[in-house]
């Protein structure tokens, strides 16, 4: 059985990546970083590392027990079994897009994704702001279906990493854009620019880990406006660079409003989206771009309605 | 003694963490941006609140932070925050008060959060700011 954690052999890759768009930044668009964001989002990926092996045993022993009742018996020996790694891959990318988008819909699974989405800025050390709290979710649970078709959690683990070390370089305003081809199949930069977007035309869009074809067939995707210039971060910034808040800040507010809240409604501030609220006090994002859209005449144009100057993009033509 | 390879791979990311935030700081990323025109407060005030229009808006004299003051009579105060600015619209639950800083009034303005903090701003006229913004924490009669 193979011994192998593809995010493991990627750490130093990683670090040589962000030290080079940190010399890309000097020279073409210093307020791309911010030593403090950077720091607060380096300290969640290696507080996120840290989580998962503390909190990670629960989901594995689930996977490790639905495996024994497995529907098809790929063999003892799985992993030579090589058309299986390919389609693992894909549908471990189609279970992504769809833990992704409840990641975005359900406050409780909001809770812990928000942690991804807090920096005001997009860089490569955005992409290593990952979650200390995703084992506190029900995110594991859409693996399963995978585990009982026959994929080895092993092998779904591994296809994960490799999905994930895959996101890690779209996590830039380096590149612009990437040959048209590739822009129609694959997540981009700026495919994934849109989806770390507060601007209303783009929340909750572009779910995509690898390829954005699942945003396009299940009606979430997005394209990116050269002229709108992006504003990153939340709806409501936090405004403190505190590690712990920032781990934590949803998870408080989610508690704190099903605890104020009436018995009929505490479930809904679980499993609603974010932003609901029993009272209308509060704005998800479809209400968000609903005001947007009724500010704007009801037409919301494909050109740009100016949010934000800053962001730069890099220069570069457009796609081929 | 042997090392478990876990503590020495997180030893190894912290160092990574810090020679990599430390060299951003060496760089002179970042910059700071500040509030200074109208303009600048009323770009920063709809990127913090999208669709809040100010129609008056003040700024701190170190371009720090600012006020603005929408068609509804909503005020939002916003601070920077690294580089780039953060605001809340402040609702029951903020408060303002002056205070003398060296001699001169200032004004400083907590939202009601703690972790988004009291911002602190000099500007003029501080007095009938605060008694807007504590206008909006006035208790409620029916």
């Amino acid at each position: 059985m193979p011994d192998f954690n593809p995010t493991q052999f990627a750490v130093p890759l990683f670090v040589v990546a962000v030290l080079a768009e940190m010399i890309w930044a000097k020279l073409r668009a210093p307020k791309a970083y911010e030593p403090k964001d950077t720091l607060v989002s380096l300290a969640f990926g290696l507080g996120s590392t840290v989580a998962g092996a503390l909190l990670g045993g629960f989901a594995l022993a689930v996977f490790i027990k639905t495996y024994d009742y497995r529907v098809v018996d790929l063999g003892p020996e799985w992993w030579a079994v090589w058309w299986a790694w390919p389609v693992c891959f894909v549908l471990d990318d189609l279970k992504y897009y769809w833990v992704h988008r409840a990641g975005h819909r359900i406050r409780w699974m909001w809770a812990s994704h928000v942690n991804h989405h807090s920096s005001q800025h997009y860089n490569l050390s955005t992409a290593l702001r990952q979650s200390w709290t995703g084992a506190l979710t029900f995110g594991f649970l859409f693996a399963v279906p995978l585990v009982s078709l026959g994929f080895h959690p092993l092998m779904i683990a591994i296809c994960g990493g490799f999905n994930l070390i895959y996101q890690f370089w779209i996590h830039t305003e380096a590149i612009r854009r990437m040959p048209r081809w590739f822009e129609a199949v694959m997540n981009t930069p700026s495919h994934h620019r849109v989806h770390h977007a507060t601007n209303p035309r783009y929340l909750d869009k572009n779910y995509a880990g690898v390829f954005i074809v699942w945003d396009r067939v299940f009606g979430t995707f997005e394209p990116e406006i050269d002229d709108e210039p992006i504003r990153y971060g939340i709806v409501k910034q936090l405004g403190s660079f505190n590690l712990l808040w920032a781990v934590f800040h949803e998870w408080v507010g989610m508690l704190d409003d099903i605890s104020r809240a009436p018995w009929r409604h505490k479930l809904s501030y679980l499993l609603r989206e974010p932003g609901w609220s029993h009272d209308g006090s509060r704005e998800t994002s479809d209400m968000i771009r609903d005001r947007w859209r009724s500010r704007a005449g009801g037409t919301v144009a494909r050109e740009a309605t100016s949010v934000a100057t800053r962001n730069p993009i890099a220069g570069g033509g457009e796609a081929a | 003694m042997d090392v478990p390879p876990i503590i020495l791979q997180t030893a190894g990311s912290l160092v990574a963490i810090l020679a990599l935030a430390g060299l951003a700081h060496w760089l002179n990323l970042g910059g700071t941006p500040t509030l200074n025109t109208n303009d600048s407060v009323r770009h920063a005030a709809q990127e913090a609140d999208d669709g809040f229009e100010a129609i008056e808006s003040v700024c701190d004299a170190q371009g720090r932070a600012a006020l603005a003051r929408d068609a509804e009579g909503r005020i939002m105060v916003i601070k920077r925050h690294g580089n780039r600015f953060a605001g809340r619209v402040l609702g029951q639950g903020a408060q303002a008060r002056l205070w003398n800083d060296h001699g001169k009034t200032g004004l400083e303005v907590d939202p009601g959060e703690v972790r988004f903090g009291k911002v602190y701003l000099h500007l003029p006229d501080p007095e009938a700011w605060a008694d807007a913004i504590n206008w909006v924490n006035r208790p409620q009669h029916a």
